[in-house]
């Protein structure tokens, strides 16, 4: 906990100092990086955590419970691709309308969901070794989305099909600096910024929260005050899954407008990276969605960097994040996981 | 000590004999499922497809045999495009024959050079990153990241080759230099890059399946750069670096010229999957890696230093991938290039079938071979995305990890009455309720 308190003090110290330098000699190169960094760039940080983000919740509930889900990257495959073929194929000749944006929306959260459940039954019913059923959930993800994309379309790439309308919340949207960034926003990041209050408070203060957390610590306990740990368990991959459909769904019809199978996917490790999001902050909603912040906060800034012609080459920009990540860990280390995840548990067992 | 050593021997001996049977058993109903299910998949995007000549229509004639026609039509949703028979006809026959020529009787093997060249090579592939997973796997290591030890052994190749090329004569004698030069460059880059998962979980207790998953990205990122900006071909519109000498190459044995397979490399694999076998099993390291996996305490408590097996172990592991990542090079492209394909992932996929047992990583880096290698004739016969083949994989690996569902499946049929009792008797727990197979 100490080391995790220090790596945050100082990367926002040796931010505050970037800034410092920056204001001071607005002609070096740290004083165009800081001049890139305004509103806009911001709401794109924003913007690009929402994926991430989702993933990282969706895998605290899933593994407080007890049930490792290392699958994310594979659910948001999945939600991402379906989002766009759901409301490409609703869509009329002029065009996928918001409507059928909307729709897709709300397909890719079920795709997602019901992918989870095929993960929840294997895992709980089957007993399966989770990490390796998590890994298959990814490869068949990572093997189906450009195989319907090529029935579909006839190549592994989607064509455009627009992204969901920002809301623009009025008066609020007016408010410098923070109305841009806050009220004026795509709606996958309301969504965000609700749903991580909203599962912190879950998690910690609902009776729900209570059974999750004991499920994954010690279910027998939970199973002797007569509480169905099965139960609890499906609930929560269920969770994980709902909540990795709207990530998945946010990048490809939130920010994309299409599905990009090529590759790692348009996803891109992105789940990878919410479970070390949700390794860093420690399984606590607030703390993840920080770590994603970061995490996404250098996505958005490697584009800014290509775009304010700095000579490096893109994609060493474009591993910044992972190298983070690594050495993130390095320092970070080991974060207890609950103790019973991992392991299936058989009411009755003594 | 000793006797601690000695009982432990045994009843790890005992565990691996009394489960290869079972072992063998799942990894053949978990391959049947797979097919049953890819099947319908198949049929399913059969339907989804646009094609000129489906092969069920919207109202299917159903005829008896023999009555002239007689027959009753049987409505169907829409039309299907894709038979799965057909396709698994021709994803199995045409890894190695012409599947339109193919005939069992009349017995005629039509067998194409070209595409069991193909098969060939892609087994010798899988041969390598299965087994460097494998290792890693048996010490109880999740390395996913087989890809990145297998792109930086690759390009750490090609560079030495590269450099050391203009140092020795050409021809055959540069050839018996150049390849091994080339061969230990990667194994040396795929280790160096291998050991550093392995020593941040020995020292930072950093999760490896993050690790390996990062450093994969990482790796692909720095191979591009560094071809890019430092190695890159004078000219060239790719990112890709100049091509070895020719004398330099794993030239084709046996099989046609630019069918870039040479039998010497699956040979070599082959050896080298024997060497990995009595690497585990007759050797002190072996012991002290396996027992790792199997039994991290027991191990520490029986005088193993895990933390020096957790770095071995992942830097052997990626020293094979490294040699892959050569023999990808030398053999097959002779430059590297952006794009790499997975054969790091699929190298899971090898061994995860394989039980993770050395010896059974021939036979289902063979499987996947084929599979590989006969996704290119149905794509390009029959028009079936050969995508097809990631998916397949993937549902391997799921009814791999699920042994628990083959025995309640295998329970029903045995006893399909007094299933509710049978499963107290078992389980030694309350029935599960329904025990439903929803697959």
């Amino acid at each position: 906990m100490n080391s995790r308190i220090r790596i945050a003090g100082l990367s926002i110290g040796s931010v505050v100092v970037l800034g410092l330098l920056g204001l001071l000699f607005p002609g070096s190169a740290v004083g165009r990086l800081v001049g890139t960094i305004d509103v806009s760039y911001a709401s794109a940080a924003l913007r690009f955590t929402v994926p991430i983000a989702f993933a990282a919740l969706g895998g605290i509930f899933a593994e407080k419970s007890g049930v490792i889900n290392i699958g994310l990257e594979g659910l948001l495959i999945i939600s991402a691709f379906t989002g766009v073929a759901v409301a490409d194929a609703m869509a009329g000749p002029a065009g996928a309308s918001q409507t059928t944006l909307w729709l897709g929306f709300f397909a890719a959260v079920a795709a997602s969901t019901l992918f989870a459940l095929l993960f929840a039954i294997v895992c709980i019913e089957f007993k399966a070794d989770q990490i390796i059923a998590g890994l298959a959930v990814w490869l068949i993800a990572l093997g189906l989305a450009p195989f319907a994309s090529k029935v579909i379309w006839g190549r592994v790439n989607s064509p455009s099909v627009g992204t969901l309308n920002d809301w623009q919340i009025p008066l609020f949207a007016d408010i410098p600096v923070v109305g841009p960034i806050f009220f004026d926003a795509n709606p996958t990041v309301y969504m965000l910024l609700a749903a991580v209050p909203l599962s912190w408070f879950v998690l910690n203060e609902t009776a729900f929260g209570r059974w999750v957390r004991s499920s994954g610590e010690n279910p027998m306990a939970l199973d002797t005050v007569g509480v169905d740990v099965r139960r609890v368990r499906y609930a929560s991959v269920l969770l994980s899954g709902f909540l990795a459909g709207i990530g998945g769904a946010g990048l490809s019809l939130g920010q994309a407008g299409l599905f990009n199978g090529s590759g790692t996917t348009m996803v891109d490790g992105r789940g990878w990276i919410g479970i070390t999001a949700y390794l860093f902050g420690n399984y606590n909603p607030l703390g993840a969605f920080g770590a994603s912040f970061l995490f996404a906060g250098l996505d958005a800034l490697q584009i800014r960097l290509q775009q304010a012609g700095f000579q490096l080459p893109n994609e060493l920009i474009g591993i910044i994040p992972y190298v983070t990540v690594i050495v993130v860990l390095a320092f970070v280390g080991r974060t207890r996981t609950p103790s019973a995840a991992g392991e299936h548990y058989e009411s009755g067992e003594e | 000590m000793s006797t601690w050593r000695e009982r432990a021997e045994r009843t790890l001996g005992r565990l691996v004999e009394a489960s290869a049977a079972e072992r063998i058993f799942i990894s053949l109903a978990a391959l049947a499922m797979s097919i049953f299910v890819g099947g319908f998949v198949i049929l399913v995007s059969g339907f989804v497809a646009t094609c000129s000549e489906p092969f069920l229509t919207r109202a299917m004639l159903v005829t008896i045999p023999g009555s002239g026609g007689w027959g009753i039509a049987i409505p169907l949703p829409g039309s299907f495009c894709y038979n799965p028979i057909q396709v698994y006809k021709y994803l199995f026959i045409g890894a190695f024959a012409d599947p339109q020529q193919f005939s069992l009787v009349p017995f005629n093997p039509a067998i194409d050079q070209y595409s069991l060249a193909g098969t060939l090579r892609e087994t010798s592939m899988l041969l390598f990153t299965g087994l460097a997973v494998a290792v890693a796997f048996r010490a109880g290591m999740f390395n996913i990241g087989t890809q990145g030890q297998l792109v930086l052994g690759a390009l750490g190749s090609v560079l030495s080759v590269l450099w050391t090329a203009p140092y020795v004569p050409s021809g055959i004698v540069g050839g018996i230099i150049l390849i091994p030069v080339g061969l230990v460059a990667g194994a040396a880059v795929g280790g160096a890059y291998g050991a550093i998962p392995g020593a941040m979980k020995a020292y930072a207790d950093t999760n490896e399946v993050i690790t390996t998953i990062m450093l994969n990205f990482i790796a692909t990122g720095i191979a591009f750069v560094l071809v890019s900006e430092y190695f890159k071909k004078p000219g060239s519109g790719n990112v890709e670096t100049r091509a070895i000498p020719g004398y330099a190459a794993l030239s084709p044995s046996l099989f046609p010229r630019g069918s870039s397979f040479s039998l010497l490399v699956l040979v070599g694999a082959l050896v080298l999957t024997v060497g990995i076998y009595l690497l585990l099993h007759r050797t002190a390291f072996g012991y002290d890696l396996r027992t790792s996996g199997i039994q991290p305490e027991a191990a520490e408590y029986g005088g193993v230093n895990a933390k020096k097996t957790m770095v071995s172990s992942m830097a052997l592991s990626g020293a094979i991938g490294g040699i892959g990542g050569a023999i990808y090079v030398l053999m097959i492209l002779n430059r590297w290039q952006t794009g790499v394909p997975s054969y790091g992932f699929d190298g899971i996929t090898v061994t995860i079938l394989a039980g993770n047992n050395p010896l059974g990583v021939p036979l289902a880096a063979l499987l996947f071979g084929m599979l590989k290698s006969g996704s290119l004739t149905i794509d390009f016969a029959l028009g079936v995305p050969k995508q097809l083949v990631g998916v397949l994989r993937g549902l391997i690996i799921l009814f791999v990890a699920m042994p628990e569902f083959f025995r309640m499946l295998g329970k029903r049929w045995v006893t399909p009455g007094a299933q509710g009792e049978n499963a107290v008797a078992t389980d030694g727990g309350t029935p599960t309720e329904g025990g439903e197979s929803d697959e």
